[in-house]
């Protein structure tokens, strides 16, 4: 008994509608695939910023939640001189780390306070235009930054209400992208003497476990990260992230539903006298739901794939336009596709049992 | 001949809040395969709540309806609507057709919608198609033909899978007199050509005079 004459034609018979819907649940998958996108991406990519770095462990207080969450000047930089005595560990670098919201008003960026000496002993920087900066109001960019903001070198940037000079443009893209003098950061931010976390280099006859044994053994307390399992801790995201995103799939299932439920409900009651003469041939009801559900899946379909095209062609007007990173993953576009499909079946559940449980004469009749 | 449809003292009352109408007050009829009988009388008489009642959409109050030997007044919905699939074609006043479909697509819905199983061939289709002068309306839109013509293409989805009776529930009354001639001819072909069983509502004496046999009904009861 299938036929799908009705659902085709309906579906052109009313272009406007068809669009409305189909808009509606392309916006679901949209906000889904760009979203998910945007936060996996910006983490992704802050992961795999910070694992270009030389050194294998990263040093740090105890308490943060979250490695993402560790900002401040806290750790008093005596710990830096303490670790470097410890056995297996080639050399040390204290690190601060300034959270500062962004010009560009979308999330914040984040500032390295480095002792470009000791940096450069524990990771692979090197200066590749200019050169690094003095105990002066100057920083040194990394090449994305140049081409995000289209500066160059000798520009002027703000930071802390100050003029700070580009005096140097540093490769490979380490931690991020902007890096000042350490010591001019703790003066500015109040914090003499203290870092946000410190960088160890291991001796390359030592395992980074066992530098890490040796540490807590001396050390007992603090924390200890391996650089090399960063970029997967980043791309778990945290727990509140994860929640972020599944209420960013609920909202997205919600407008489809509607959306769906809205557009089949004002169908059935157009289309009453349809299911009406539908009854009268003798389609049972199994028919008649079969026939809207599979109007509405058609709908949604459209709609997904809609949705997919603007995803891909928002992400790459984003990050053609802007700093930001999105990264579409397969996973989450079958996601935002499921929801799209989830959303349509359920929308038009409620109006395809009411059509169906209509009386055949009353249906008939209905003007 | 064999007996087709049989009714028992069939009583249909209509409750509105608290007035009941008594619209059908004790009907016995007979009708024998490839009978035509017409029904005639006032407005309000019942002749549609019998006739719905006839074909299945409409459940009565007490009384028997046998079709085919099968009592169809007390099964439910879901019963009631196999017995439409597999008995029943309906003829309405207002044609009824799939706005959105063609002659074509109206036809093979109703087909797709009956189909028990097997699948038919589409040469009674197309000689049903014959019979009714539409083989040029085939991909033509029910706004695109005249009502006449609506008419006929309703006709031939009643027919397309071998109802055991066709309900026709005046299938002239939206139409002008010579369109109307021509679908009364039409049935009357199909009823002499194919032994077709018809029961048709009619408020026209001229319409009911293709039938063999009228049936005047009053008040709930047929008089005659
Ligand atoms: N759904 C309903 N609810 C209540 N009363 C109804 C309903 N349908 C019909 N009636 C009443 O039942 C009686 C018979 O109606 P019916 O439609 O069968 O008459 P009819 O002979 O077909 O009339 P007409 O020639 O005008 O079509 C009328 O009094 C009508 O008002
Ligand atoms: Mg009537």
């Amino acid at each position: 008994m299938m036929d799908n004459s009705l659902v085709a034609t309906n579906v052109r018979q009313r272009p406007l509608r068809t669009l409305i819907s189909v808009v509606g649940v392309a916006l679901g998958v949209v906000l889904i695939v760009l979203v998910v996108g945007l936060s996996r991406g910006m983490l992704k990519e802050q992961g795999r910023r910070n694992s270009n770095v030389g050194a294998e462990i990263i040093f740090r207080r105890p308490g943060a939640v979250s490695f993402t969450s560790n900002f401040g000047l806290s750790l008093p930089i005596q710990y830096a001189q303490r670790l470097s005595t410890i056995e297996g560990i080639e050399n040390v670098s204290p690190v601060g780390q300034y959270l500062k919201p962004s010009d560009q008003g979308f999330g914040a960026e984040l500032i390295d306070g480095i002792e470009y000496e000791s940096y450069a002993k524990v990771s692979n920087i090197r200066i590749v235009k200019g050169k690094s900066f003095s105990t002066g109001n100057e920083v040194i960019v990394d090449p994305t930054y140049v081409k995000n903001r289209k500066v160059k070198l000798g520009d002027s940037i703000e930071l802390f209400g100050k003029k700070f000079t580009i005096t140097g443009i540093y490769e490979p893209e380490i931690g991020s992208r902007i890096k000042m003098n350490l010591s001019l950061m703790q003066s500015i931010l109040n914090a003499q003497d203290r870092a946000t976390f410190v960088l160890v280099k291991c001796k390359t006859n030592f395992t980074e476990q066992n530098v890490a044994a040796e540490i807590n053994q001396q050390l007992p307390g603090n924390q200890l990260l391996f650089v090399r399992d960063l970029q997967e801790l980043y791309e778990k995201g945290s727990s509140a992230l994860n929640t972020f995103l599944s209420v960013i799939i609920v909202i997205s299932i919600v407008i489809s539903t509607l959306v769906i439920m809205l557009a089949m409900y004002t169908t059935i009651t157009e289309r009453t006298r349809e299911i009406g003469i539908l009854k009268s041939l003798g389609a049972p009801k199994r028919f008649i739901i079969v026939t809207i559900e599979k109007e509405a899946l058609l709908i949604s379909l459209l709609g997904i794939v809609f949705g997919y095209v603007v995803a891909l062609a928002g992400r790459f007007l984003i990050t053609y336009y802007t700093p930001l990173f999105i990264d579409i993953e397969t996973k989450w576009m079958l996601v935002a596709g499921l929801c799209g499909i989830v959303s349509g079946f359920f929308g038009a559940l409620y109006p395809a049992l009411r059509a169906a449980n209509q009386d055949p004469i009353k249906a008939i009749s209905y003007e | 001949m064999k007996t087709i449809l049989k009714t028992v003292d069939l009583k249909m009352t209509y409750q509105l809040g608290k007035v009941s109408v008594n619209a059908l007050r004790g009907i016995n009829l007979e009708v024998k395969e490839g009978e035509f009988v017409a029904i005639m009388g006032p407005s309000g008489c019942g002749k549609s709540t019998l006739l719905h009642i006839l074909g299945a959409m409409l459940k009565p109050s007490s009384g028997q309806v046998l079709i085919d030997g099968e009592d169809i007044s007390k099964m439910n919905e879901a019963a009631r609507t196999e017995v439409r699939r597999r008995k029943i074609g309906f003829v309405f006043q207002k044609f009824n057709l799939f706005p959105t479909l063609t002659t074509e697509g109206n036809i093979k819905l109703a087909e797709n919608i009956r189909r028990n199983g097997a699948s038919k061939t589409s040469a009674k289709r197309d000689e049903i198609l014959k019979l009714l002068n539409l083989e040029k309306r085939l991909h033509h839109k029910p706004i695109e033909m005249s009502g006449g013509e609506q008419q006929r293409v309703a006709i031939a989805r009643a027919l397309v899978s071998s109802p055991a009776i066709i309900l026709a529930d005046e299938p002239t009354g939206n139409l002008d007199s010579e369109n109307s001639q021509i679908v009364l001819n039409m049935l009357q072909k199909l009823n002499q050509q194919l032994g077709q069983t018809i029961i048709m509502i009619t408020h026209n004496s001229e319409a009911a005079a293709v039938a063999q046999q009228t049936v005047y009904m009053k008040d709930g009861q047929i008089v005659q």
